[in-house]
């Protein structure tokens, strides 16, 4: 077990590099560079290439690549071009707030899917199936920077319930309630497509589990309902579910960036398409290593779960 | 079913709690919140090129020179008086005597020497600490800074140009205190210290920026005990909240919201023109282009009233050349080309076109100041279309855009200006002078006229106004006959703010003066 762990993460090293490499010539290949960007429409040729040479952009892109690989290995991810700060620093002050939006939407919809998820497949057909399969559908059919507009213009605008925007009160603010109010929008609204995928997927494998020999057995022996379809069922259906919530796990991480610019969320999401649309490569670099990271971290908690869930399930 | 219930009711009790907080708390009195639609990038206005990192830096710096409430005509700022050389080479500025840096150091004539000279010249010992975009295009000029006392500094210049006090009301142009560049290095661009009506508190990263008052502010007692910068980019967020409450004031609101606005009890909505122009910019140079009459034709072509009352919603008014019309240097006889579709296809037939012809439109989707110019652009292809040209609509991202520009290949191009003040010279000269071809500088529509290029030089040699003013009515007057571009408009920016603020207004150089604010 320990091996397996050195080894995956051995593995990490080489899929980081490959990432890097990846962003890199993407952002090199893509048409604009960020003095183009940084100087507008006013640029002088003089101001291009002055600047240019300061940020060491003059330099063929292999040694850029190579000089920026060095500094990495030294654990500098160096200064954001645009915005002159350490990139390590705001990549992840920003990822925290990434990690509270993303962490609550998945705990939303884990939590909501595999619960309509069995309540369907245990009573397959009735009102509350019916209502779940076309929840499903709306969820999944609609985008989410819709959904969050709606949800701000009805909660926020019409009932005053709850802030259009923002993680904290402007000023004064702080403190759980503040940030729970805060949370609760975006969070429904990056929760909202999770929940559907997870809830029919436990519906369709607790329906198949559901008609095994092993539950008729359960039942024969006398087990309580709720015993046969938890403890029989459901920890038999999970392999599948965890994979799902694994992948919507590196999803609502990596693809909460509508969702934090529909609401201003400060996270790591609206910083990487502000660096993007800058050709900011180290920023972006920085912002794309954070979330590759925690991808393939995700995907190993979920192989490890499936040694705890299935105790077939060996690693060596 | 135990553990999943424990989970569904301790979530519904947590985000209970949160729906259960006070949502859009009335702010401290005193406290002014900000809606802009980016983040600053940083502030220290010598080293950003955005208007969202200016609006907030210059409340912490000032310029020598500055402009009154109302206008962008030169006033004075940190500098009391000054005087030009005869052959305009030299500016002598007499500086305010008193004033403090937010750290107590002195304002005086080393620091606006240490304030230019970091940005020109490579050997300052402040040079290494940060990236001066605009050091050429605003300082190029300058041969140095020299301190004749404490409080009196000389610019000299390497050749005369006129609209060098315009210059210094540039952002770049803010005196900084050296002390505190100094002491925070390369950071100093996130924390800058100056003289202004704010100093500098706090900056949370993508959620405000924290101004708090200057209380020993020079020019008047500031009202507001701070200003709190929220960056908010969509809009409908920026507007909920500031029909929540939980914004006081919010600028750049899009053309679809302001009637909503406008109409609404809660908020009042401004209106101010801008020092700006949105141009169709023609290649003067291609074939059919280089024609004067296909460019004319173009303008006549376009009907621009359809574009600024269906598209911009009122937000701009209507232009007839790139100087702001009711400003000293502009020609008031000067009308925009009139909407008139059969004498745009009679010029055309005249250039041996009665056909038409087929051609291109490079459109960048967004970009500082280009209001929304694939609708506008849209508008101007159909009524091109009604002439006979047959226009290919390219959009593009603004850097990408950018870039493409410099090949000289275009052959339409959407493009806008902001120039920041009035004076001519400030678009004129970089956008149409012969000199200013892309890529030595941003005349990309390649335009060239002699008598032209020699109007505008002649303006920059003489420091008389009435002169300067008459030769640029001249230049003007080329340019119309010359249609290098299609006129399009210049922006009427608009803010919101709530009831309860007070005495603020839009400034034409597209400055947010939230200084003068008082709040009810």
């Amino acid at each position: 077990m320990r091996r397996y762990l050195a080894r995956r993460l051995l593995l990490l090293v080489p899929v980081l590099v490959g990432v890097s490499v990846i962003v890199f010539m993407v952002l090199h290949l893509s048409p604009g560079d960020p003095v183009e960007i940084m100087l507008g429409a006013q640029a002088t040729q003089a101001d291009r290439a002055r600047l240019r040479a300061d940020l060491g952009l003059d330099q063929p892109v292999h040694v850029q690549y190579v000089r920026w690989l060095g500094h990495v290995a030294r654990g500098d991810l160096g200064r954001s071009l645009w915005m002159k700060r350490p990139v390590l620093a705001e990549v992840l002050l920003r990822f925290q707030a990434t990690l509270i939006l993303a962490g609550t939407a998945l705990l939303l919809s884990t939590t909501l899917g595999i619960a309509l998820g069995v309540a369907s497949a245990t009573r397959p057909n009735s009102l509350l199936d019916r209502l779940s399969a076309t929840a499903s559908l709306f969820g999944a059919s609609m985008p989410s920077f819709w959904l969050g507009i709606v949800l701000m213009v009805v909660f926020a605008l019409r009932l005053g319930w709850l802030p259009a925007s923002g993680m904290y009160a402007p000023y004064g603010g702080g403190g759980l309630l503040d940030l729970l109010a805060h949370l609760l929008l975006p969070a429904v609204t990056l929760a909202a497509a999770s929940v559907t995928i997870i809830a029919r997927l436990t519906r369709a494998t607790m329906l198949e589990t559901l008609g095994q020999d092993y539950i008729r057995t359960a039942r024969a022996k006398g087990v309580v309902e709720r015993g046969v379809v938890l403890r029989h069922g459901l920890k038999n259906a999970l392999i599948p579910i965890v994979t799902v919530v694994g992948v919507q796990a590196g999803y609502l991480l990596g693809g909460a960036v509508l969702t934090e610019t529909v609401f201003a969320w400060p996270g790591v999401g609206t910083l990487m398409v502000q660096g993007i649309l800058a050709r900011d490569v180290p920023l972006v670099q920085g912002c794309v290593l954070v979330v590759a990271l925690s991808f393939v971290l995700v995907n190993l908690a979920v192989d490890l779960v499936y040694a705890w869930l299935d105790p077939r399930i060996r690693y060596e | 079913m135990s553990i999943l219930t424990a989970w569904l009711v301790f979530l519904t009790v947590v985000l209970g709690l949160g729906a259960m907080a006070p949502p859009a708390a009335a702010q401290p009195a005193g406290t002014l919140v900000v809606g802009l639609v980016a983040e600053p990038v940083n502030l220290d206005p010598a080293q950003v090129t955005d208007l969202n990192s200016n609006r907030v830096g210059r409340r912490i710096v000032e310029t020598l020179v500055t402009f009154p409430d109302e206008s962008t005509q030169v006033v004075p700022g940190l500098a009391e008086s000054w005087t030009v050389s005869k052959d305009g080479l030299r500016y002598t500025f007499k500086l305010r005597q008193g004033v403090r840096f937010h750290d107590g150091s002195p304002f005086n004539a080393e620091a606006v020497k240490d304030s230019i000279e970091r940005q020109i010249n490579p050997e300052h010992h402040f040079h290494k600490l940060g990236k001066y975009p605009f050091a050429n295009y605003f300082f190029g000029n300058v041969k140095a800074v020299e301190v004749v006392d404490s409080s009196t500094v000389e610019f000299v210049l390497k050749e005369p140009r006129a609209s060098f006090l315009a210059v210094l009301t540039a952002g770049a142009a803010s005196i900084v205190s050296p002390t505190a560049v100094k002491k925070f290095g390369a950071d100093y661009a996130l924390q800058p210290v100056g003289t202004g009506p704010f100093k500098f508190a706090s900056w949370e990263r993508g959620q405000r920026v924290v101004l708090e008052k200057n209380p020993g502010y020079w020019r008047f007692p500031v009202k507001l005990d701070r200003v709190v910068f929220r960056p908010i980019v969509e809009d409908q967020a920026r507007l909920t909240e500031l029909l929540t409450g939980a914004l006081d004031l919010i600028v750049g609101t899009p053309p679809d919201y302001v009637g909503q606005l406008e109409s609404n009890p809660k908020v009042t909505l401004l209106k101010q023109v801008g020092a700006h122009v949105w141009y169709l910019g023609i290649n003067n140079q291609k074939k059919p282009f280089d024609d004067k009459r296909v460019r004319q034709a173009l303008n006549y072509a376009v009907n621009k009233e359809a574009i600024v009352r269906d598209v911009l919603k009122g937000t701009g008014s209507l232009s007839a050349g790139p100087v702001l019309p009711k400003t000293w240097g502009a020609d008031a006889g000067l009308k925009p080309y009139p909407y008139d579709p059969e004498r745009a296809r009679k010029l055309l037939a005249e250039a041996g076109h009665p056909n038409g012809f087929s051609t291109t439109l490079w459109v960048p989707e967004s970009g500082s100041g280009m209001q929304s110019p694939v609708a506008m652009s849209t508008v101007i292809q159909s009524n091109l279309k009604a002439v006979g040209v047959t226009v290919a609509l390219q959009t593009m991202e603004w850097g990408a855009y950018l870039a493409k520009l410099r090949s000289k290949e275009q052959d339409l191009f959407a493009l806008s200006w902001m120039a920041g003040n009035e004076d001519p010279d400030m678009v004129m000269y970089p956008l149409l002078h012969s000199s200013q071809w892309t890529p030595n500088g941003p005349n990309r529509a390649l335009y060239k006229n002699e008598k032209f290029d020699e109007l505008l030089h002649q303006a920059r040699l003489t420091t008389d106004e009435k002169k300067r003013a008459d030769l640029y009515r001249q230049a003007q007057r080329i340019l119309v006959d010359d249609a290098p571009w299609i006129f399009v408009d210049h922006e009427i920016q608009t803010a919101a703010h709530a009831k309860r603020v007070q005495g603020f207004k839009l400034h034409p150089s597209f400055d947010l003066r939230v200084e003068t604010i008082s709040l009810k």
